[in-house]
């Protein structure tokens, strides 16, 4: 069984190969997408992230704790490439409402680099989050995949299941066929127990009046990334993990340095370059 | 005789104004002179490096607590994965 619909700024499918309960299990995955939008959208004046980031401190319910726990860990990971503390870099850039309300033809207005790699506290003993002043969170490179992994669990009790929201695919119980687009056209990845997804310059873009931009900040600029990398897929145990690791390696620049990352750290990846060039490393074949 | 008097006289004075000398350096009265401003001043600057001495406390536990959880939890390894022909069911790309 399928289900489509919208949430979180994007197309979700789900798939269900599974004939008991199979409505009422689809619907309950669909239900927890809106349910967590509703607690992490930075866009929703009354979510969470929302009155966290007004308020600079706030006693959070779980979800949100355990995102930005993920996220914080990810920072770290990462040595900073992937932050959720890009928020003000995001709206500087002109990304400050829902991406479809973006205006897509010019007229944002130049942009300055924003600050980024503020203090962010968390005690998981209280569930309290406390910002340091000035400093707020943006969690959409990792919600959705939190989201996504959520919506798999329910799912993958029943059944061989995958979730798809707008190209972060995490699948269970069976070989599953997942496309990347390359330069050279599509290929087909197989993957049993595990999840994908794409960071890259190609989608979530408009023009600035110095230029376009996309939504991809590097921290260290608080300015749009640049590089010589298109777009990065990356595959990893959980949605969440893959998100970031495509987001990192991305940020990493160059593709040659992307590869022998993806290589160093064992991580199966395609890495496609603004010049066309697509290259598979990390144990990808 | 009026003159021996006269001389105890003054060497109970002299007495009494050593012990009024004596109490009155005892006293420190320049201690409380000090400016309130600076007194503040001084008690702010104790507030924040005692802060300052928490927050480094706290960045040291979570440090500590960072540490012994990678340690406990190496990461995931990634899934097996492999390219096949075969039409795609979904399509990765940029979220």
């Amino acid at each position: 069984m399928r289900h489509a619909f919208r949430a979180m700024g994007t197309e979700i499918q789900l798939h269900l190969r599974s004939k008991p309960a199979a409505g009422k299990l689809l619907a309950a995955a669909a239900n927890e997408f809106h349910r967590l939008e509703a607690l992490l959208s930075r866009f929703l004046p009354s979510s969470e992230l929302a009155r966290l980031n007004r308020d600079g401190e706030l006693v959070a319910g779980p979800d949100l704790l355990a995102v930005v726990d993920a996220a914080l860990a990810a920072r770290e990971l990462t040595a900073g490439r992937f932050d959720p503390t890009v928020h003000d870099a995001l709206v500087a850039a002109g990304y400050d409402r829902s991406f479809e309300l973006v205006p897509a033809g010019g007229g944002v207005p130049v942009l300055v680099g924003s600050a980024c790699g503020g203090g962010v506290e968390l005690d998981r003993a209280a569930a309290r989050i406390r910002l340091d002043p000035g400093v707020r969170l943006d969690l959409g490179g990792i919600a959705k995949g939190y989201a996504v992994d959520r919506a798999l669990g329910i799912l993958g009790s029943a059944g061989p299941a995958l979730v798809d929201a707008g190209g972060d695919i995490a699948v269970t119980g069976m070989p599953w066929h997942v496309g990347v687009d390359t330069s050279d056209g599509t290929f087909t990845l197989e993957l049993s127990d595990g999840a994908v997804a794409t960071s890259g310059r190609d989608r979530r873009r408009w023009a600035g009046d110095d230029g376009e931009r996309h939504h991809l900040i590097d921290p260290s600029t608080g300015r749009p990334a640049e590089g010589e990398l298109l777009r990065v897929t990356a595959v990893a145990a959980t949605a969440l993990d893959a998100e970031v690791l495509a987001k990192a390696l991305f940020l990493a620049g160059d593709l040659e340095a992307a590869a022998a990352e993806a290589d160093a750290l064992g991580i199966p990846v395609v890495l496609v370059s603004l010049d066309g060039r697509t290259v598979l490393a990390g144990g990808m074949s | 005789m009026t003159s021996h008097v006269a001389r105890l006289y003054a060497l109970a004075l002299s007495i009494l104004g050593l012990f009024v000398a004596w109490a009155g350096i005892a006293a420190q009265p320049w201690g409380a002179a000090e400016p309130p401003a600076v007194s503040a001043a001084h008690d702010q600057t104790a507030a924040a490096l005692a802060e300052y001495g928490k927050r480094l406390r706290r960045d040291a536990r979570l440090v500590h607590r960072i540490l012994a959880r990678r340690a406990e939890q190496p990461p995931p390894a990634a899934p097996a994965v492999r390219i096949v022909t075969a039409a795609p069911v979904a399509t990765t790309r940029t979220s």
